[in-house]
């Protein structure tokens, strides 16, 4: 590095210069991140933090809680299952509601569920479900942008029956709306008002939430009638737009990955045909062909360091000042993985670099090489 | 004795119909604390001499030795660990690092031997100082005279304290005043340190600093009349 930290306090302007792409390249990786993170939490932390491995569905609903309608026996059924450890009914439903004394209307995600079950969220204020008080639900946080508050009634959409706010909870939310926790029950009453629309069962639900382990959930299959069994991750992956929101962000990240290593191994290659005549000169002197290339690795690998920590500041920085209504969320985790990633195709970037001074032949040092 | 030793060396590029013969079984002994001038028009084989001496280049044929060792015993891959050791370049002016103090182009040969220590530190200041140069220890080569960045040269090419001393034309780039400076510098420094020393030229009036001329035309050496001084 003798060589590289001279030159780089020499040639301030220039190796700044290419130090300043670096942190936008690193700062356009982690807003992208933070971004696809973010939409990614937005549209399914409801089944994210779902505490449960496996979803039990209606066979041909092709994992799709919407789609889905089974009888109230399948969570015993399942229960009996060797090697399963806890079932709970889910049902899942999306409604608009209105908060009285107020004219918005409020576009949310009905989850309902047991509430003694596995299946309760945190409770963050107020209580959690109780059978005792079945109009009473459970918000998820991002309903208070709205200015849904504790105590409030809520007015289902067209028809009007009623429920009132007894909590809330966090990191509820599917398909970008905030979750409504409430028991089985009331969520009956308002997914199938209309007469047959859940056919020929009585006691429907959507489906079942299931622990258990892989041989548990093959058995699952095999043995209850009429089911499809997935895990908790294919079940978000399935999420209607979630796999194309997350696709496309995940490739331009993909291609600024590769940018990246082009703009290293363009800016570097020049520098390094550039400097030739040096190299041969050092060469004749008696640096070996290691230590000129140790000499640029460390140098790249010292800015993109540099850049990479930039970025990420300015990242941070974002995440500070961004609106709550963004679905923006950082991970330091995927911050330091990306990091790494730059790293590493900055170092691939260097190779040409590397090839050309391994090339260089000391003889250029004394003029005509023939 | 003799530090440099070239007996019978001869170099040929290319094979067969192509074959060019830029030296033809050239002789040449340079002893300890002897200062000698390789003078010729271009071509004449001047800058392949100076190659071979320099371990740049390995002969066809012939034996070159240097301070007692045969380096056509060494690999190709183990020159450069042998001029780091062995020998010092005086190149045209243009040849600092550009981005290097004076006192780090010193030091960057001691890095490059993995002995940038005290020692190396109090030598680079002792051979900048003796070259003149005490002022210009932090300065950058843009900042420096063509003479002040020669006589820097003429420094690194000590720093190693190497057998051989190689200049290939020092004075190209300077005028006649400060060229003479410069060879005069390190004419005394091959005296005082005791070092064998080639210098390949143009100029003919630096001459009169050599300890003995030897003219180069198509390959082959013959000695000049005496001009230096004695």
């Amino acid at each position: 590095m003798f060589l590289a930290l001279r030159e780089l306090r020499h040639s301030r302007l220039r190796y700044g210069l290419i130090g300043a792409i670096l942190a936008l390249v690193a700062w356009l990786v982690f807003l992208l991140s933070g971004l696809a993170n973010g939409l990614a939490t937005d549209n399914g932390s409801a089944i994210q933090h779902l505490n449960a491995d496996y979803v039990v569905f209606q066979s041909g609903a092709r994992t799709l809680l919407h789609r889905s309608i089974l009888p109230m026996q399948t969570v015993q059924a399942v229960k009996q299952v060797s090697g399963v450890q806890d079932a709970a009914p889910l049902g899942q439903f999306t409604i608009t509601v209105q908060r009285v004394g107020s004219s918005e209307q409020i576009d949310a995600t009905v989850l309902a569920i047991d509430p003694t079950s596995f299946l309760a969220p945190p409770i963050i204020t107020g209580t959690g479900l109780d059978s005792a008080n079945q109009n009473g639900v459970v918000l998820d946080r991002t309903a208070q942008r709205h200015g849904v508050k504790l105590g409030d009634t809520l007015k289902v959409m067209p028809a009007g029956q009623e429920m009132t706010v007894v909590g809330f909870t966090e990191g509820q939310t599917y398909s970008h709306l905030p979750v409504i926790y409430m028991d089985i029950p009331l969520w009956q009453s308002l997914r199938f008002a209309a007469p047959g629309s859940a056919g020929a069962i009585t006691d429907p639900i959507s489906a079942v939430a299931v622990k258990m382990d892989s041989a548990a959930a093959a058995r699952v299959a095999a043995d209850v009638p009429g089911v499809e069994v997935a895990t908790k991750d294919s079940t978000l992956q399935n999420l209607p737009g979630y796999k194309e929101e997350t696709g496309s962000v995940n490739m331009i990240q993909a291609f600024l990955f590769i940018i990246a290593a082009f703009i290293m191994a363009a800016f570097f290659y020049v520098l390094t045909l550039q400097k030739s005549n040096q190299f041969g000169v050092l060469k004749a002197l008696g640096a070996s062909t290691r230590f000129l290339a140790r000499d640029l690795v460390g140098q790249v690998l010292l800015m993109t360091i540099v850049g990479v920590i930039v970025g990420a500041l300015l990242s941070y920085a974002v995440a500070a000042i961004i609106p709550a209504a963004v679905p923006f969320a950082l991970s330091t985790g995927l911050v330091v993985v990306y990091g790494g990633v730059l790293l590493l195709v900055a170092l691939a970037g260097t190779l040409l670099s590397l090839f050309q001074i391994a090339r260089v032949d000391a003889l250029v040092a004394i003029g005509r090489v023939d | 004795m003799d530090k440099l030793l070239l007996e019978n060396v001869s170099k040929v590029y290319g094979s067969g119909e192509n074959a060019v013969t830029a030296l033809d079984a050239v002789s040449l002994t340079v002893r300890e604390g002897e200062f000698v001038a390789v003078v010729g028009p271009s071509g004449s084989g001047k800058t392949t001499l100076l190659a071979l001496t320099g371990a740049l280049l390995l002969p066809t044929s012939g034996t070159i030795t240097l301070n007692g060792e045969d380096t056509k015993r060494l690999a190709p891959s183990a020159l450069a660990k042998f001029r780091l050791e062995h020998i010092g370049f005086v190149l045209q002016s243009s040849n600092l690092v550009p981005y290097l103090t004076a006192r780090d182009q010193l030091l960057l040969v001691a890095e490059l031997a993995g002995k940038r220590d005290k020692a190396a530190h109090a030598r680079a200041t002792h051979l900048l100082d003796a070259l003149g140069l005490s002022k210009r220890h932090h300065h950058y080569p843009e900042a420096l005279s063509g003479g002040e960045r020669q006589r820097v040269a003429i420094a690194r090419a000590l720093m190693n304290d190497p057998d051989v001393l190689l200049a290939d034309e020092p004075t190209a780039n300077l005028d006649s005043v400060r060229g003479r400076e410069a060879v005069q510098m390190l004419a005394a420094q091959v005296r005082t340190s005791h070092k064998a020393a080639i210098m390949v030229t143009h100029d003919e009036r630096m001459l009169d600093l050599c300890d003995r001329v030897v003219r180069i035309a198509d390959g082959r050496l013959s000695d000049a009349p005496m001009t230096a001084r004695h």
